[in-house]
Parts: structure tokens; sequence; C-alpha cells
């Protein structure tokens, strides 16, 4: 789910089942005690397009501007992806009818959501069998080549949500700043940061590391787990581990910035899809969304701790990982 | 008997090395002065052992911002979360050569350098946190190299004693991060110059050896693809066989 710019996103996921989004860059869903990845498992992933279309955007641009999207996660050289237009329909992107829809949707009673992703998933498994996403026609919608500010670019909305119905869960890699009347975006670095750019932005058209470590994660080619590597660890505070703090790993050689949470309650962390070489670990708290954007909202994230610049440099290997990194933080 | 006649006789080469040990021992100033110059010793065939310390200079990589796309209204520059600069530290350890002379002033050697430097890279500028922060890591070099050495004998000084050196060669590289976890190579080429110093005649005799150079580098720990030169420098005890 996608909030406008100066506002913020509820949870990630509006789902039938409830599953939800615990996972590093994943979306999971519970299993008894344990969490499974919630993902594809028979691709292509074939999609209908409502056939109905908004002022400025007709239907036919509708779909021409989703596929776009759709080819964009497809052509992720690290990751196997693939999606198929299926066609038109005359339904509205609803859970539970075993199709895969997009489509616009008025729903002025969210008025702080462009759009939003929900599933059906086979809760012994984690597959997903169908997703849905609705574009919220309150809101002004553009498809212009360069953007126009009087519309949110639709392929930018769509690339985020499509994200999501992947599987991807929301990052945190963004900075925000807190105004009158909610929080606006100042920056971000992935697709899936949960604030949208404000109207006639198209920087989201394109995929930023964070986004292609995810996919890639998430649907793994062979050359991924061969050419990249994770690092992993822990972070903690005053001997005991922080739960939800946002660990970014820089690549000082390339300027990549990928991004992972904290998980479990001893503060495990790990990020995937690491360039080998030197990295540069830099640990914050989850302040620049709603906790509820990343994590179910019963767990106790911790925000109570300064960022932290790891002082040892980490080197990941190709092919591997390296693990127990300790990381402590200070209170505030 | 002839056979008789040259009992008593020592041969003439023999006869002639036991002239000049006398003569070396009853003149060692003289003795000195032909040790490298015009001496029998180093020649062709001769081996030169040394074994000593080794240091590289450091050198820079490149700088860094941690950058996020701004949002419309916020700017045009890239949001700079926090910038890094690295730097490859200057590095102490020992070097290992084998030299064989072809001539009385050319020789081939064969080298291997130990240095452990850092790698650092200071965080400034973070948006959320203060201060300054230097990450680092430990890194173990290995230089495998040949050298082709020319010895300046005319430019030899102190009665032969001392005697100065041009090298040039080319090498692997080898380095290694702090936990092993990769490896990264890459090739050299060097030149240089430097000084032997003799502190006995003959062979085996012993000597110091000093030198400095400069070291064309591509591929070992480096943030872009472009060549670096790196100044060198070595101090070693050498034996000459």
């Amino acid at each position: 789910m996608r909030r406008a710019a100066a506002l913020l996103l509820g949870a990630a996921v509006v789902s039938c089942l409830s599953v939800p989004a615990i996972a590093y860059l994943k979306l999971g869903t519970r299993i008894g005690t344990r969490t499974v990845t919630m993902k594809w498992a028979q691709l292509p992933i074939r999609y209908l397009v409502t056939n109905r279309g908004v002022p400025g955007v007709t239907a036919a641009q509708f779909e021409q501007t989703v596929t776009r999207a759709f080819h964009t996660w497809d052509a992720v050289p690290s990751a196997v992806v693939s999606s198929e237009f299926v066609g038109f329909t005359l339904s509205s992107p609803a859970s539970g009818d075993g199709a895969t829809v997009l489509g616009f949707q008025n729903r002025p009673e969210l008025d702080r959501t462009l759009a939003a992703t929900s599933f059906m998933v086979d809760t012994t498994t984690g597959a997903i069998l169908e997703a849905d996403i609705f574009f919220n026609s309150s809101f002004s919608w553009s498809v212009a080549a360069q953007g126009d500010p009087s519309g949110f670019d639709l392929e930018s909305i769509a690339l985020h949500e499509i994200g999501h119905l992947h599987g991807l869960a929301h990052s945190a890699m963004g900075e925000t700043e807190l105004r009158a009347g909610g929080r606006r975006v100042i920056a971000a670095e992935s697709v899936m940061f949960p604030i949208a750019f404000a109207a006639g932005s198209i920087a989201d058209r394109t995929l930023k590391a964070d986004d292609i470590a995810g996919i890639s994660d998430l649907y793994p080619a062979a050359a991924f787990n061969r050419e990249t590597g994770t690092i992993s660890g822990k972070v903690t505070k005053n001997g005991a581990g922080v739960l939800g703090a946002h660990v970014v790993a820089f690549d000082p050689r390339t300027g990549k910035l990928i991004g992972g949470f904290s998980l479990s309650d001893d503060g495990s962390f790990v990020i995937a899809g690491l360039d080998p070489g030197p990295h540069v670990l830099r640990v914050e708290p989850l302040d620049d969304g709603d906790i509820e954007s990343f994590f179910d909202v019963t767990l106790n994230i911790d925000l109570d701790f300064r960022v932290k610049v790891y002082d040892t440099i980490v080197v990941v290997p190709r092919g591997g990982g390296t693990s127990g990194i300790d990381i402590k933080v200070q209170p505030k | 008997m002839s056979g008789a006649g040259r009992t008593g006789r020592l041969p003439r080469a023999l006869r002639i090395a036991v002239a000049a040990a006398l003569a070396s021992a009853l003149f060692p100033h003289l003795a000195r002065a032909q040790m490298y110059v015009g001496s029998t010793a180093p020649h062709a065939g001769s081996v030169e052992v040394s074994a000593g310390a080794s240091w590289a200079a450091a050198y820079e990589l490149n700088a860094r911002n941690a950058e996020e796309t701004r949002n419309t209204g916020s700017g045009s520059d890239p949001f700079v979360l926090f910038a890094t600069k690295s730097r490859v530290t200057a590095g102490t350890g020992g070097q290992v050569r084998v030299g064989l002379y072809l001539t009385h002033s050319l020789m081939v050697e064969g080298g291997v350098h130990y240095l452990r430097p850092s790698l650092d890279t200071r965080v400034t500028s973070d948006v959320e946190a203060e201060g300054t922060v230097t990450a680092t890591e430990r890194l173990t070099r290995y230089v495998v190299d040949g050298s082709l050495v020319a010895h300046l004998t005319p430019l030899s000084f102190a009665g032969g004693h001392g005697v100065p050196f041009v090298l040039g060669g080319a090498g692997y590289l080898r380095e290694v991060h702090a936990r092993s976890e990769l490896i990264e190579t890459g090739r050299e080429f060097h030149g240089g110059a430097g000084l032997k110093v003799w502190l006995g005649g003959g062979a085996p005799r012993f000597g110091v050896r000093v030198d400095v150079g400069v070291s064309s580098r591509h591929g070992g720990v480096d943030f872009d693809t472009a060549r670096r030169t790196v100044r060198t420098a070595g101090a070693s005890l050498m034996v000459l066989f």
C-alpha cells in the first residue's frame, strides 16, 4: 500500500488472510509458530486489468503502464520473475475470485491511500495464489512521459505495488520530516519506501539497489547466490537484543545502499544481495515512518537508540556470508 | 723424475689464490678497493639473498556519499545521508629476495613482500549522528615480484663497499581482507633505486641494502579500475654467495 506524499501508510498488506509483514524485505505468513515467506510458486504471474479508465488515463494507457512496471521487475537480471498480461476484465481488483486484477477503484474513504495490494495465500506453504492491486481513483493520476505535477505518476506507484504483489514488504530506505498534517518524504532510495514522492515525480520508475536485492533474495537467479553475499549479526543495547533496528549496508565502492532489519528479540539481522567487498554498516531506529508500515503492530519495536556507524569495515565474500557482527547501540 | 719434481709445488692457480689471500690479509685496504669493481665476486652465477623490512605508502580511495533521491521540492542535488572517504594506510612488513647475477653488474631477483596495511573509511556528515567515525579493517598484502637490477659500478664508493643500483620489474599483488572473506588480486610494475653496502669481501659476504621506488598497481583493494602509484621502500640484510 502506498500513501500520498505528506501522509503515512498503514499496514503494508491489506489481506483477506491478515498475513503479517515481519520478514526482511519480504512479506510473510505465520503457519503455527513459524513464519513462511510469501511468494509466487508458479510463474509467470498472469494478471488482468480492469477495463476502466479515469480522467487523464484510459484503460489502455493503464494497461500499458502497469505492464511496463511488471517488465521493470521482470528485467532484474539477478532475479527470476516473469509476468503475463492476460486481458481486460470488467471485474474490480478484489480478492477471492482466483484472478489477479489491477485496476482503478474509487475509494474516497481512504483519503491517504494511493494504492494497495491484497493477497490470497496458501497458508500451508506461503504460496501466493492471487494478488489484486487497486489504484485509488479519488486521486489524480498521470501517465505523462516526464510526469505531470497535477497527478501522481501511475508507473511509479504501480512499480511499488507490484513489488508488494511479488511478496516484498516496505523498505525503510528514506528520510522524512514531520509537518502539519503528516509526514513528508525528503528523500528515498528504494521504490519500496512506504511514502510516495510528490505528484509529478517519476523518480520511482527506476528500481534501486535495495529493491533489486529484495526481489533477488525472494526469487534468486543462480548468479545471485553465486555472485553476491550476506552480512548477518545482532544489534544489541545494554546487552539485550534490539528488535526492529534498520541496518543499512553501504558499499563505498559503488555507493549502493541495501537495508535490512533486526527481526527477532535477540536483535538478529541478515542483509542479502550485497556485492563482494567492504561495506560500512549503519544502524538507525525506525523513525521515518509508522511502525505499522513495516511490522505487525503487536511487536515491541525499539526506537530508543542513537544512530550508530559500526567501527569495523565488514567484508562480504562472493557467494557466501559474513556472520557474527555485533553492533552495540546506545540509548538516546 | 718429473713426477717427483712436481710433488712439492702448488698449482699456479692455487698459488695465485694464496698470494691474493696473503695480500688481502696484509693489505686489507687494497683488497677492499677491489671488492666490487673489478673483483671476481659477484660474477655471473653469484647468488644474493636478502631479508628485511618493507614499507609501502598509503593511497587514497574514492570519496563516496551515501545518497538518496530527493523528493520533488526538496532540492535537486542528491540527499546525502552521510559522506565517506576511504584510504589504504601505509603498511609495514617484511621482504625476502633471492637474486642471481647474470654479469658482474646485472642481476635478476625475485622477492616476496608481506605487509599489513589497513583499509579505513571515514564516515562524516551523517544527517542523524554527530561526529566522525572511522570504520577500519586490517589487510594482509603479499607482493610476489621479479626485477632486473643494474648495479652502477662506476658510481661505487667507499673503496667499493658501496654501490648504487637501479631496478625495475613486475609483480603479482594479493590482498586478503581481515577475516579472509575475500582475496583481491592485481598486478604491479615497479621501478626504483637503492644502495648496497658490503661489510666484507669475497664470497660469502654480508651487506646492507636499502631501496626506494614506486609501484604502479592495478587491482587489489581499490575502489575504481584506474592504476594507482604507490611509493615503496625497503631495508635488508643481504649475503652474497
